[in-house]
């Protein structure tokens, strides 16, 4: 827990310093209220301008700070255009959840929690974008990224699947932390790969008046090839030695580091956009965490004689009530890639892809500079 | 006859505020303090029934030095006919959310 806050407090102070300067030098309130603006559907920018210019007229904090509340409240949820597709769209989602709980209840009972959780999940977000009513225009890295996002989401929760078909004491979860955390984390990856966020730079309200799409596309570009790059060598790593000891989860840390530092140095100092560089370094890290847990899962699943290869190991599994070693392996090395996989090592990555994008904008300034004077 | 559909209260106070002067501009921190919402409920409303086209929007166009333009409301022909059927089809005094409350400061 410590950790998560400290994580959660350098992620903070490494957002602000990015975003640093770009609300005409305003309060946090002119900050957060601008930033909000830009997340409004294309259709309701002028309203989003509109709530931002009030704030300049509002004064005493704790005024601004209400209004800004105020505003985050519109920008997260905005007045649908279309009220009766929204609640269509939602009662079909509902329909659609219980249908595919009730089919897990009934052929894989020990992930019923998860399939649950992710299909409410997912009808949260369909209802979201249906009522947020926007369709931006499908360019080619926006396809791609989301295809591959939705395909390594997939893979991961196959990889579940089979799991429990195999094992299903494996995935039993009396407490359903893993399963709701599980199911928070791959739905959470995929809404960010099918609509990646600009993190509130110019970006992307030039993007969707169709001016420069250049920085945002570089962006989805340098972040979709250092997450193919990582699941690459992840899946290379695992098919030459399928029965290393712990898998590919001592891959996770520096091939993530390796590959979301250098998406973000990479789209920063192609664009000369720190946002351009935080959203590249971002997007490898939604899209490859999937992928990383997928490919460990997979290859867990094919060794067919599962060892207790420490102590630890040996006391905690003679406690621990599986009925066979099969069991507590898989147990294990699922909820330790569902922890560390999915939530804490991502978590940490956003911050590489924090310094990535500051570090790529300085060198791109220092480039420019012995560009400008160079040395006799 | 037509059968007006009434409005949240929140909506028929905004109506009734507009209506109170319709051909003069508002802005929507003022109307927020006239009538004691919050930005997070008024936008909406104001959204809302600009998409039914109730509402006209514009922008300002006298400058204030350093501080940007901001966004102008005032009710449409349509809009001032649907606020006065939304006040006679709710003829009763107004509630608590409907009552105009003491403008705040630095508004």
């Amino acid at each position: 827990m410590p950790i998560l806050l400290v994580l959660a407090v350098l992620l903070v102070a490494g957002t602000f310093a990015v975003f640093r300067g770009k609300a005409d030098g305003g309060d946090a309130p002119a900050r957060i209220t601008t930033l909000a603006a830009t997340w409004l559907p294309s259709h309701r920018g002028e309203w989003g301008i509109a709530m931002a210019a009030e704030l300049a007229h509002i004064h005493g904090r704790a005024r601004r700070w209400c209004y800004t509340a105020g505003v985050l409240r519109v920008a997260l949820f905005p007045p649908p255009r279309h009220a009766g597709r929204v609640v269509v769209v939602a009662l079909a989602g509902l329909l659609a959840a219980a249908a595919a709980t009730v089919a897990a209840a009934s052929e894989v009972p020990t992930l019923s929690v998860f399939v649950a959780v992710m299909s409410l999940l997912l009808c949260a977000y369909l209802t979201g974008v249906a009522a947020r009513a926007e369709r931006p225009r499908p360019t080619a890295p926006r396809v791609i990224v989301g295809a591959v996002g939705l395909a390594g989401v997939a893979a991961a929760v196959a990889a579940v699947v089979r799991i429990a078909a195999a094992d299903p004491t494996a995935t039993t979860d009396s407490t359903h932390v893993f399963s709701i955390l599980s199911a928070l984390a791959l739905i959470g990856y995929l809404t960010l790969a099918l609509t990646p966020p600009s993190l509130g730079s110019g970006v992307n309200r030039r993007l969707a008046d169709g001016v420069d799409r250049r920085p945002a596309n570089t962006a989805l570009w340098w972040g979709l090839a250092a997450a193919l790059a990582g699941g690459a060598v992840w899946a290379v790593a695992a098919l030459a030695d399928p029965a290393a000891p712990g898998g590919i989860t001592g891959l996770l840390s520096p091939v993530g580091v390796a590959t979301t530092l250098a998406a973000a140095v990479g789209a920063s100092a192609a664009t000369g956009s720190r946002q351009a560089g935080a959203q590249a370094g971002l997007l490898a890290t939604v899209l490859g965490a999937p992928i990383h847990f997928a490919v460990d899962m997979t290859m867990l699943l094919q060794l067919h004689h599962y060892t207790l290869t420490t102590a630890y190991d040996v006391n905690a599994y003679a406690h621990s009530g599986y009925p066979d070693v099969a069991s507590y392996v898989l147990s294990d090395a699922l909820a330790g890639s569902i922890l560390a996989g999915l939530v804490l090592y991502p978590f940490g990555l956003l911050i590489c892809a924090v310094v990535g994008a500051m570090a790529g904008t300085r060198l791109r300034r220092l480039a420019a500079r012995s560009a400008a004077h160079p040395t006799a | 006859m037509t059968r007006v559909r009434q409005p949240s209260a929140q909506t028929a106070a905004v109506l009734q505020a507009l209506a109170k002067d319709p051909g003069q501009w508002r802005y929507g921190y003022d109307l927020c303090a006239q009538l004691g919402l919050r930005a997070g409920s008024m936008y909406p409303i104001l959204i809302r029934l600009a998409d039914r086209g109730l509402l006209e929007t514009s922008w300002e166009t006298e400058r204030v030095p350093g501080r940007p333009p901001r966004h102008l409301y005032r009710l449409t022909g349509t809009g001032r006919a649907y606020a006065a059927s939304v006040t006679a089809a709710a003829p009763g005094p107004l509630t608590a959310a409907q009552r105009p409350q003491p403008r705040l400061e630095g508004a």
